[in-house]
This record gives C-alpha cells, structure tokens and sequence, in this order.
C-alpha cells in the first residue's frame, strides 16, 4: 500500500480529517464491542464472535470486489490455505511455545496467501465480470479439492491446531478478542485504502477501467496490489478462525459459503462502502444465529429467498437505500 | 523555432488489412491549438488512440516533450502529460462531479498538496462549480461535455487531446466550450482538436491538419486549409481531381 | 487398450449427458447473457419428476422425459418472466446471478424436505440388461442415455435452426436491439428461452436418473459442469456443447482412471481456469467477447 502512492500519510490526515463523525462512531463502537463479554451471555458472544469475523471478511473482500468492482466468487480459497499452511507449519515442527508456533504459522499462511495471489494476479485479473468471479470459483474448487485429495495436506484427517488461549481465560472470550483486534485492523486498513490515492483508483477501476488509465491510473498495478492485500487479510483472518475451530479439515475451511457471504454482506449493507459490509454481517448473522437459529430446516431456504428479496428490493444494499432519506433528513435541519 | 511538443511521425495504424491512419506525419508547436479535422472515418480518433497508448502503432514514432511515447503504457503516457476528453463523454456515472473531477487531480500532474486546487480550478473555469455534488450521470450533454474537459484539465495536462468537444451542442454552448479551451491554451496547455464543428475549429485554431481516409491531405493555417481543393474536394466527396 | 476403450465409452457416455445438461445453461447465457446459478437444481427437478412419475404411476424413465419437459418449460417462462427480468431490471447482471443464485438455495432446501438428502435412483425393469461388444461391456442404460441424449440435442438443433421460435431466439442472441426493432417481443423471446432451457434441462435430469445416483446438494455440480461445458465448446449452440460436453465427459473419465477417482473435480476446474484465461471465446470460438 505504501507503494500505491507516495502521498499516503498527507492524504490519510485529510481523510481521517473528512471522516472524523464515522471515526468517532468506529472509536465508540470498539469500546462497546471491547466490554461485550462482560455483559453477555456465552453463547451471546459466540454470536458476536462470528459477526466480528464475518464483517471482517466482508471488509477484506470488499477491497477488490466492493471498491475496484471484482467480485471474487472464490475468496473461502484464502481462507483455506491460509489455515492449512498455518496449520502445517505449526503441527510439522515443535515450536517452544503455542504463542509463537501461531505467529510462525501466522506469517507463513499470509505468506502463502500472498504468493497465490501474486502468482495468479496477472492472468485472472484481466479477466472481467461474470468471468472472473467463475474464474475465482474454480481456483477456489482446485485447491479446496487438492488439498482434500493429497494425503500430505491432511485435508481429510484434519488437522488439531495448538490451543492459543491462556488457562485462565476462556477460549470463546480469547477468540472473541483476537478477532475483534483483527477486524479493527482490516477496517482500519480498509480506511486507509478507502482516503488514498489507490482507494479512489479503485473507484475509477470500478466505474469504467478503460478512462482510469487513460487518466493515469495505473490499473494493473493497483488491481494486483489490492487483490493480494485482500487476499491476505482473508487469510489471517481465516488463521484465527481455524484456531477458534481446533480442528479443521478442508470441508470446514474451503467453504462455498464463506465465499458467498462475504459478496452477500456487502450487498445487503452497500456495495463499495466500508460500512456496507458491517451492517450486512451484522444483520445476516443475528438473524441467522439468534431469529433462524431453531429453524435448521428450511435454514437454506430462507436465507436464499433473503437473498432474492434483497436484490430485488434493496439493490444498493441498505446504505444505498438509505443515505437519501438521511440527506433529506439533514437538509431539513440546515 | 523550438521543437515541437508532439512530433507523429510517419504513423502507420492496420487493422487486419484496413489502414485506419497511413503513414501520418505531424508536428504541434507548444503552446498552440492545431485544428484536427477530416470527414466520418478519417482517422482522427484512431490517431488519439495511437496517440494515448490506447492502441500499438503498426508503424512510425510518437514523441512528446523529447521523449519518445510509443510503446509506453497508457497510463504512463498520460502521467507525462497528455490527457484526453472523448468524444463520447465518459464520466464515471455513479461518482458526484467533484469527484469524477478529482480524479483527474489524483492522478494528474498536480502533486498531492495541489489535488485540492487544481479541481478547484478545473471547476470554476469550465463552470461547473455549482454542480459539483451532482452524480455524473444526472447532466445534461452540454455539462458532461464540460465535465469531460474539466477532469482532462485537472490532470494538469501538457498536450490536452480534445476529441470533439462541441458535438451535439447548440451554438450557444459551443461558443461557451471554444471559450474554456482559449483559456486553457492561455494557461500554457497545447491543444490538439477533433472538432467537426468547422467554424469552431477555424476560429480557434492556430494551425489544422487535414486527414483523409486515413492520410494527411493538408496543414496550414486555417484560411489556407480552407482554400486547398484537396480539402475541399475531401469534403464534398469529389472524385479526386484535384492534386 | 481395453481399459482405454472402456474409458473412452463411460466418458462419451458421461459426456453426451453433460451436453445435455448444460445447453440450456449456454443458451440463456448466449441470448440474454446471464449466468443462471439455479440451472443445476432444474436438472434435479427433472431427477426427482421422472423419479415420481417411476415410482407412482410406473412410468418408464425414458418415457417420462417428454412429461419432464412440458412441465418444466412452463416452470422455465414463468420463472423468467416473474422473477429473473425483474431482477435484471431493477439491478444489474451480476446481481441477477445472485437472485439464482437464492433460488436455487430454495429449491435445494425445499428437495431436501420432500425427498431427504438421500441418494436415489431410478432403476427401471430393463436396467441391468447388458450387451457385450468385443472386450467392452456396454449396459443398456448407459447407451440408451447416451442415445436418448444425442436425440434430444439433434431435435433442439432443429428447434433453433428451422422453427419460427428458433430463428426468433437466435436472432435476439445476436442482435438484441434489432430483433426489438424488427418487433420482436424480447421479453417473451427471453421467456420462451428460459422455457427450451428448463425443458432440455429436465430431461437431461431424468436421463441422469437412470445412470447415476443423485441427491440435492448435486446441484451445485451440474451448474458448475454446465460452465464448464459453455468454457470448453463456447455459448449458445447445440454444437458447441456437445463438443464441450463430450470432452468434459473425456476429461472427467480420463482423469479419475489415470490419476484417481478423487481428481476429476480438480481437473475440471483446471481446465476451466485455463480455458477462461487462455481462450475465452471457447474452442469453436465464438461469443465470450464480454469477458475482457
């Protein structure tokens, strides 16, 4: 990112200038979300762990699907391998303390994402649209099956993470707090990539790719950048989800569902914003978790005719639908 | 005289057998208008597409500013200064005019403590102040035009490759634009023009270039160029009597 | 060289049901451009019709294909009209994938609470009659399929080639705005598509049956074969996928006998993969052009 413009830090203090209501709000809301497990119910903050998670990714991914207009059908593939190369790295070898085996396994599963990303970058994403969103699918599929199919990955035995969690803390709440550290980071970074010079590169990417360069606006470059910063925010994140499972194979890590979710997050909350994808998390999973959660049946069908009724009613998501009604709402006071 | 800014020489563009642009040769002294012109299917779009990196060269050489620019990536191409309005306006729909404008800023020649200023400027000089929270795609065709050339000129551009700015304006507004591009020219910004509008393109230019179905018939000055048989002949469709 | 033969059959077999499976897949991409994520669960509606009408009423598979498809045009048009159009315009193509997307979550579930996440299959009377050709051994139902499919793609080539239907349909693929000019109602054309497309799905669902076993989650399976397919022979004709089909059913066969059974998927999407970035007009090579 840094190399994505020289003017990072001037244009980030005028961001943070620009932006300084939502700051607050993010600022109020991290305190907030910080002292839930002292008023919550565990398997409240359960809950909440998965929201934290969950709008995380959908940040992640919507650094290149949201801002550059790339929707990645095939994000779970990050989640994937970066939770097995952590999870390799970290039962291959002894490691003199769980603490550090997790920020060895850390760094080689982000690693890991990163040269993927930056392996196919080039190729993949001169591909547009419908394209390369079923491109992304595919090498999502591949690696989900080769890591299932090779012995060597452990892709079906699964693999037993070492346990992060200190004794005396319960490992919900440590969970629960690495994932509220990471999600702070990622939309922190989603921040910094939203005020920048690539932030709004991305935009132009999005709007009509062609005009971007020939305004200057060094597509490649930026669109490979941002794809394997995404990629590696999704994979950390997917690191601290495998050692919140324990135990994962690669039916519980390469999921079409996370894929999914991530895009559907974004789309419920409005698409190219950074709230956007909060909101959409935080309503898909109460209402998953805590309204549909007895309903395991016909679990599948509600949350797809949510998906139907939500592009048809709402198809700029919930902040497209309702920052008019809010500037009216404003110009009525001024 | 001094080098000229943009040197085409001997450019040569083939699509699959059709010659879209035939070994064209031109120079555009900085500081001036030249005058692009030429019936439907001259090549004069083709030419800024060679021009802009958009499309490779078959053949010749494209220099700007003593450097050599064929080859080079679009993007780069337009980093060193040469930036362009389509003929078709492009804005980007869905972002307010201040920002389609400020992303010509962004990633123009303005260096980052000038983004502010320079689409400020580009705002004010084409008129557009007062729309600038309006979404792109709300204008009107006179406005995206204006909007067109309000993001090439806060690029900061050295050469500003103007692609039928007036098109499907009244003459009202077509004064107004021929207006906004002298007073970018005042500001030390070469302009090259596509214009189909004659009267427009005559009155403003300093020099023209005639191009026909791919080949350059004429330059000069712009009551020359009026005069030359080849370029009238060009026009009315004649049989090519004249030589 | 028996077991190559032997390869070669089980995949042509294979194949002639992918091309059958996906040419209403390429067809709706072809002609109205979007990628219908809930093709694969109309193929298992055609499954679980032919499976009914077998278990209640007797009904031979085969025979039951043309029931299948009268039912399921029906389901095609009205599917199209009431819901897809709608999504396409009030949002965008992208999100209209995401609408099929929801409905094929639906439906999945809704076959999950009728019939179980069970494996089924259809087992008629004549189902374990074999013949016997030199070293290969072909049942009867694997080459009845693969008759049965071949048929059904011949007739849908007649269908577009000579039809007032046909040559209306293929007129809007190529030219949207001048079929619209020429009068043609695009809405009804892209109604009628979606129609041919449910019912040649179906019957490829109940061809399906007889050969394989099969269950909901499948679904995801046939939609993605059909992508594949459209990667592999390119969008919106009868040839096209059976040449991709064919192949995939090559490639399918091939890969699980030489490298194991656990690879064809892999494979598949490999080969998807390459194809999209290597040639995406297909390998006859023609629409794909929106893909750069």
């Amino acid at each position: 990112m840094m190399m994505a413009g020289g003017t990072l830090p001037g244009m980030l203090a005028q961001g943070i200038a620009a932006h300084r209501g939502w700051i607050a709000l993010a600022l109020a809301a991290l305190v907030l979300l910080a002292l839930a497990p002292l008023y919550l119910s565990p398997f409240h903050v359960r809950v909440a762990q998965l929201f934290l998670l969950s709008a995380a990714l959908a940040i992640a991914w919507s650094l290149l699907g949201g801002f550059a207009g790339y929707w990645s059908f095939g994000h779970t593939a990050f989640i994937g391998l970066g939770a097995f190369v952590a999870g390799l790295v970290e039962t291959g070898w002894t490691w003199p303390s769980p603490a550090l085996a997790f920020a060895v396994g850390l760094l080689a599963g982000a690693l890991a994402c990163a040269l993927l990303a930056g392996l196919i970058a080039y190729p993949i994403l001169r591909l547009r649209g419908i394209y390369f969103a079923i491109a992304m699918l595919g090498v999502a599929q591949v690696l989900g099956e080769l890591n299932n199919s090779i012995d060597a990955f452990k892709g079906t035995m699964g693999i037993v993470l070492p346990q992060l969690a200190p004794r005396a803390v319960e490992p919900a709440t440590f969970y629960y707090y690495l994932l509220l550290v990471a999600a702070a980071v990622t939309l922190a970074i989603g921040f910094a990539v939203k005020v920048s010079r690539l932030g709004y590169g991305l935009l132009s990417i999005r709007e009509d790719e062609d005009t971007a360069r020939m305004l200057g606006v060094p597509t490649e470059r930026y669109k490979i950048q941002t794809f394997v910063l995404s990629a590696v925010l999704t994979g950390v994140l997917g690191i601290i989800y495998a050692h919140s499972l324990g135990f994962i194979t690669a039916g519980s890590v390469y999921r079409t569902d996370f894929s999914l979710n991530m895009i559907v997050y974004a789309l419920l909350g409005g698409m190219g914003t950074l709230i956007g994808p909060v909101i959409g998390a935080g309503i898909m999973v109460v209402l998953t978790q805590i309204v549909l959660g007895r309903l395991l049946d016909t679990h599948m069908f509600i949350t797809g005719a949510l998906l139907v009724i939500l592009v048809m009613l709402a198809p700029r998501g919930i902040v497209g639908f309702v920052k008019p009604i809010l500037a009216r709402w404003r110009g009525g006071f001024r | 005289m001094n080098a000229p800014l943009l040197r085409v020489a001997g450019v040569t563009k083939r699509f699959r057998g059709v010659v879209a642009v035939n070994d064209v040769s031109l120079d555009v002294p900085a500081g001036s208008i030249c005058g692009l012109i030429g019936p439907n299917g001259a090549g004069k779009s083709s030419l800024f597409n060679l021009i802009t990196g958009y499309l490779p060269l078959t053949a010749g050489e494209i220099w700007f500013a003593g450097r050599r620019i064929d080859g080079m990536d679009t993007h780069l191409i337009a980093e060193a200064g040469i930036a362009r309005g389509f003929q078709i306006a492009k804005p980007f729909p869905e972002l307010s005019v201040l920002d389609n404008v400020r992303m010509g800023a962004l990633f123009g020649r303005a260096g980052p403590r000038d983004v502010a200023a320079a689409t400020e400027g580009a705002l004010a000089l084409t008129g557009l102040a007062d729309l600038a929270d309006r979404p792109a795609m709300t204008l009107t065709v006179g406005y995206l035009r204006r909007l067109e050339l309000a993001r090439a000129i806060a690029q900061r551009p050295v050469l500003l490759l103007a692609d039928e700015p007036c098109a499907g304006l009244n003459p009202t507004e077509t004064e107004e634009i021929v207006g906004i591009l002298r007073q970018v020219r005042d500001r030390g910004v070469t302009i090259l023009l596509v214009e189909h509008d004659m009267r427009a393109v005559m009155s403003v230019s300093d020099r023209i270039f005639v191009l026909d179905a791919g080949s350059k018939i004429a330059e000069g000055a712009p009551a020359e160029v009026a005069r030359d048989p080849r370029v009238i002949a060009a026009y009315l469709g004649a049989p090519e009597a004249a030589g | 060289m028996t077991l190559i033969l032997q390869t070669i059959v089980d995949g042509l077999v294979l194949g002639g049901l992918y091309s059958l499976a996906a040419i209403g897949f390429s067809l709706i991409f072809g002609v109205m451009n979007v990628v219908n994520l809930s093709h694969g669960i109309i193929v298992l509606i055609g499954s679980y019709l032919s499976y009914i009408l077998w278990r209640t009423l007797g009904i031979d598979p085969l025979l039951s294909i043309p029931l299948v498809m009268v039912a399921l045009f029906g389901f095609g048009y009205v599917y199209q009209r009431g819901l897809i159009q709608l999504a396409v315009d009030r949002s965008s193509l992208l999100a209209s994938m995401l609408v099929t997307f929801g409905v094929a979550l639906m439906l999945r579930n809704v076959l999950v609470l009728i019939f179980s996440p069970d494996f089924k299959s259809i087992t008629p009377s004549w189902a374990f009659n074999f013949f016997v050709i030199g070293p290969i051994t072909v049942d009867l139902v694997r080459i009845s399929a693969l008759a049965a499919s071949l048929v059904l793609l011949c007739l849908l080539a007649l269908v577009l080639g000579y039809t007032h239907m046909g040559r209306v349909i293929r007129a809007t693929a190529q030219q949207d705005l001048a079929a619209r000019l020429c009068g043609v109602n695009a809405r009804h054309v892209y109604g009628l598509t979606f129609g041919v497309s449910a019912a040649f799905a179906g019957a490829s669902g109940a061809i399906l049956g007889i050969v394989l076993p099969f269950s909901p989650p499948d679904e995801a399976h046939w939609t993605i074969n059909a992508f594949v397919v459209v990667t592999l022979g390119g969008v919106g004709s009868p040839s096209g996928a059976l040449i991709g089909g064919l192949l995939l059913g090559l490639i399918s066969t091939a890969t699980s006998q030489a490298i194991g059974p656990a690879f064809p998927n892999a494979m598949m999407f490999l080969i998807l993969v390459i194809m999209l970035l290597v040639r995406p007009a297909g390998l006859l090579g023609n629409a794909f052009s929106g893909s750069r």
